[in-house]
């Protein structure tokens, strides 16, 4: 039997275009060197159970060659200003400093690494990158200003100088001790050839909002590729509704309070005089 | 066990919280004092944030002296005309005493603030109390007879105009001095995160010199709308009172208070300040001694930013 050829279509569907995704990702996994990575939960959703989280991220680095490689993950908790004040010896007595504010310190930062920082990368490639605590940017306007807020005046907004290393250094020194500024050189672990994972550990202190991953791959001291992440923290069910009560309806929320306390000393009362 | 919180925003042992309250309502019950001032330190040591401790206590206050108040009134031991009195002065020291926190937390001097009338407030009360009821223990040990009490009335403080007569307190005075009185507890119950019984009671009884018995129920009455009146305002000027954490240490404090309001029966007066005269001499010093011990850490992050 001679098959039939199949009648020709009518109208020929003209060829599509290749859009960007799919072709551009089979040829770099072809032949250059990229990182890609996922968290296993990108929403933490913190209730009234909530006692820290650990994420996991696990991430692949794509042709491998014989060239070591290192992974480097960077996790950035949302900026909020920061006070500070130094204890000062006057007279026998420890008083407080004047305040120094710090206009944007993240207040969650930790890095993971297959080996520390210093051997990854030199100074300033970490510095240019922002990678590692020491090159953290914590937001400081370059010279000295005072103004006044709330009418109080000469608020040092900030102090540059070599003292003004001395109270960088007490911010870190300080969220390290809360684990909220974290580094481990050696969170990096490799469960395969290119397939590596890292755990996120948040404290329950770690601030609300969106935080930023970013995964480094280096090679010779240098960054190759990197993929971005984000991460969700947010407080869910009673604990969001508590929270929002007590910023939208303060008053109220304060009323409550009282009346609500006031109503379980006077039912205790009454319990109290049965017996 | 654990729980978080929403606005304190860490987690901590719930029962651990309830037994810290039922203490410090047993304290409460048996002085007739607040009890804040020993509550704060401690929620400061389980690592919540001072002012959220400050703030979330008062409606504990609230709560174990609410309970006491009725305890008291069923014994008619509340002179409510005095209490209301006070409570007017409470207010404006409260509203006062909020502004001033703000201000001074923004200069980052809270702390020394706080520390300082912990040393000051707390030591010279406790010292005070501790030697006025030790010579009358030892007084009675000896047998010696009742010295007669100085019942003459200080000039100036009676010589002022306004006055009203205060039948359960057995007094006719001016109303400046009860109105100066609370005014000042106001105040240091927002500074302090106090109820401001341990002063209270001391001034109502040697410088307003009222009955005895009604002192400790009428200070309980006016502790109640003070430190409600300063929930209200951290709750809406601050944001920083836990519902959670409140609760947790109120139902804790109402047994408490309960408790020890009836054990509160079965000791002698000036046993019961000599015990609490000790108890704040010791708060005092602890809390007072943060000013000459070197800090483990120089620098320490002041609170206080939300809004700066």
């Amino acid at each position: 039997m001679i098959p039939i050829p199949p009648p020709p279509p009518a109208i020929i569907a003209p060829a599509v275009e290749p859009r960007v995704a799919a072709p551009e990702r089979s040829v770099d996994t072809a032949s250059d060197l990229r990182i890609a990575a996922a968290l296993t939960d990108a929403r933490v959703r913190v209730d009234s159970g909530f006692s820290g989280a650990t994420i996991v991220l696990y991430g692949a680095v794509f042709n491998p060659g014989d060239q070591p490689t290192d992974v480097v993950v960077v996790v950035r908790g949302p900026d909020a200003p920061v006070r500070l004040v130094k204890k000062t010896r006057n007279m026998g007595v420890w008083l407080n400093s004047r305040p120094v504010l710090f206009e944007g310190a993240p207040g969650f930062y930790m890095t993971a690494s297959t080996r520390p920082l210093s051997d990854i990368a030199d100074f300033g490639q970490l510095r240019r990158l922002g990678v590692g605590v020491d090159h953290l940017r914590i937001d400081a306007p370059e010279e000295t200003r005072t103004v006044t807020r709330y009418g109080v005046r000469d608020v040092v907004v900030s102090r540059l100088g070599e003292d003004y290393l001395d109270w960088r250094r007490a911010v870190i020194r300080l969220r390290e001790a809360a684990a909220l500024y974290n580094t481990d050189p050696a969170g990096v672990s490799f469960v395969d050839r290119g397939l590596f994972r890292a755990e996120v550990e948040l404290p329950t202190t770690a601030p609300t909002g969106i935080y930023n991953a970013e995964v480094w791959l280096f090679q010779d001291g240098d960054p190759v590729s990197v993929s971005n992440l984000t991460l969700t923290v947010e407080k869910v069910g009673f604990e969001r509704n508590v929270y929002e009560f007590a910023h939208r309806q303060p008053w109220l929320y304060g009323l409550m309070c009282v009346l609500l306390a006031a109503m379980t000393g006077y039912l205790a009362s009454r319990l109290f005089r049965r017996f | 066990m654990d729980i978080y919180l929403p606005i304190a925003e860490v987690s901590v042992n719930w029962a651990v919280l309830v037994m810290l309250g039922a203490l410090v309502g047993f304290v409460s019950g048996l002085f007739g004092i607040g009890g804040g001032f020993l509550m704060a330190p401690v929620l400061v040591f389980l690592g919540i944030p001072p002012t959220v401790a400050v703030a979330s206590q008062a409606s504990h206050v609230v709560a174990s002296s609410t309970s006491g108040v009725i305890r008291y009134s069923g014994q008619g031991a509340v002179d409510y005309r005095m209490g209301g009195i006070m409570a007017v002065g409470g207010a404006i020291g409260a509203f006062a005493g909020v502004e001033v926190f703000r201000w001074l937390r923004l200069l980052g001097q809270a702390d020394l603030v706080v520390a300082l009338s912990y040393l000051l407030f707390l030591g010279s009360i406790g010292c005070l109390m501790l030697y006025e009821s030790l010579t009358e223990i030892l007084r009675q040990r000896r047998g010696e007879p009742q010295t007669r009490k100085d019942r003459r009335r200080p000039m100036w403080l009676y010589g002022l105009p306004f006055k009203l007569r205060f039948p359960r307190s057995g007094l006719y005075i001016s109303v400046i001095p009860p109105i100066g009185l609370g005014i000042l507890v106001g105040v240091l119950s927002a500074i302090m995160g106090v109820g401001g019984g341990f002063i209270l009671v001391p001034a109502m009884l040697y410088v307003l010199r009222m009955k005895a018995g009604v002192v400790v129920g009428t200070s309980l009455f006016q502790i109640i709308i003070t430190t409600a009146i300063t929930t209200v305002l951290q709750a809406g000027r601050n944001q920083t009172v836990d519902i959670v954490l409140s609760m947790i240490l109120v139902v804790g404090g109402v047994v408490g208070a309960q408790i020890g309001a009836r054990f509160a029966g079965k000791f002698r007066a000036e046993e019961l300040r000599a015990a609490l005269g000790l108890i704040v001499l010791l708060v005092g010093m602890q809390m007072g001694l943060d000013l000459f011990v070197r800090p483990s850490d120089l620098f320490l992050f002041a609170p206080g930013i939300s809004d700066g």
